[in-house]
């Protein structure tokens, strides 16, 4: 953790999601929803019409993004999100975080996942150890 | 129809699980994670934090799907997620006991929101390993009184 004071920014992290990392994600998680990685089970119920990443998948990566900037998983105290748009397959997402404040030791930071299609995908925040 | 209101606070069986090495590595490694604590054969081995994910959103939620007085239906997505986490990160051969519970049943237009809170703590010493809180949208179940916002309550 380089620098606290709010404002700063965290390095961001761009992932594009497909097959591979859905179904590598549906096996590590437990989630086998076929909406991830099945073509025509996605095309009847998707909202995009498509197959879409796991909610929980941009979440993993929006706390890889802060715990590695914290300096490990020991000064996470805690990461909360909202899925506020679909992550379609195919298409990248980039995550960043702002620091807001720290206070009595906790920093807290607003975490965000835009997608390359302009739709904000996941926004959140997380407390660390500062 | 709408989900059963009556179930708010209601807590599930509790159920075990052991966090192990080799489901740390496949974990990490979906994520993209370069922590080589997450891939260590050694005793310096420890979770990334959302390790959490692999026994709470689904395991926690078996339970509430397979209550039939509930009556959750499959039109659902997730809204939102959080973790409060104990003092230190899972490692290797930790057994938690996570207890589901469903925290609260609210409605805003045409959808219902389930907070379902799953507290998993450590055998052993009952410590906090992590508190999962999950917003399950039900889509288009809403009681139709609520949805219009009136504060009627009807019997």
């Amino acid at each position: 953790m380089s620098d606290l004071t709010p404002g700063t920014e965290l390095p961001t992290i761009s992932q594009t999601s497909n097959l591979v990392t859905s179904v590598m994600y549906a096996g590590a998680s437990g989630d086998m929803n076929p909406l991830h990685y099945d073509e025509s089970f996605a095309s009847n119920v998707s909202p995009t019409g498509g197959i879409i990443a796991h909610g929980m998948y941009s979440m993993g990566l929006a706390s890889r993004l802060l715990t590695e900037w914290a300096g490990g998983p020991d000064r996470v105290l805690a990461v909360e999100v909202r899925f506020t748009k679909p992550w379609p397959v195919n298409s990248t997402t980039t995550f960043g975080g702002t620091v807001l404040s720290v206070e009595d030791g906790v920093a807290t930071v607003e975490l965000w996942a835009d997608n390359v299609g302009g739709d904000r995908v996941l926004s959140g925040t997380g407390r660390v150890r500062a | 129809m709408p989900l059963n209101r009556d179930r708010i606070g209601t807590e599930y069986p509790s159920y075990t699980y052991e966090v192990s090495r080799e489901k740390i590595r496949e974990y990490a490694a979906a994520l993209g994670e370069t922590d080589p604590r997450y891939f260590s054969d050694g005793d310096d081995c420890v979770a990334p934090p959302t390790f959490a994910a692999c026994f709470t959103i689904i395991k926690g939620g078996q339970a509430m799907f397979t209550d039939a007085g509930l009556g959750a239906h499959p039109a659902l997505v997730h809204g939102a997620q959080s973790f409060e986490f104990g003092d230190e990160p899972l490692r290797p051969g930790d057994v938690v006991e996570c207890t589901p519970r469903i925290a609260d049943i609210t409605s805003k237009g045409r959808n219902e929101f389930l907070t379902l809170e799953v507290d998993c703590r450590r055998q052993g010493s009952g410590d906090r390993a992590v508190l999962s809180r999950g917003t399950i949208v039900f889509l288009g179940s809403a009681p139709q009184r609520e949805s219009t916002g009136d504060a009627e309550v009807s019997a």
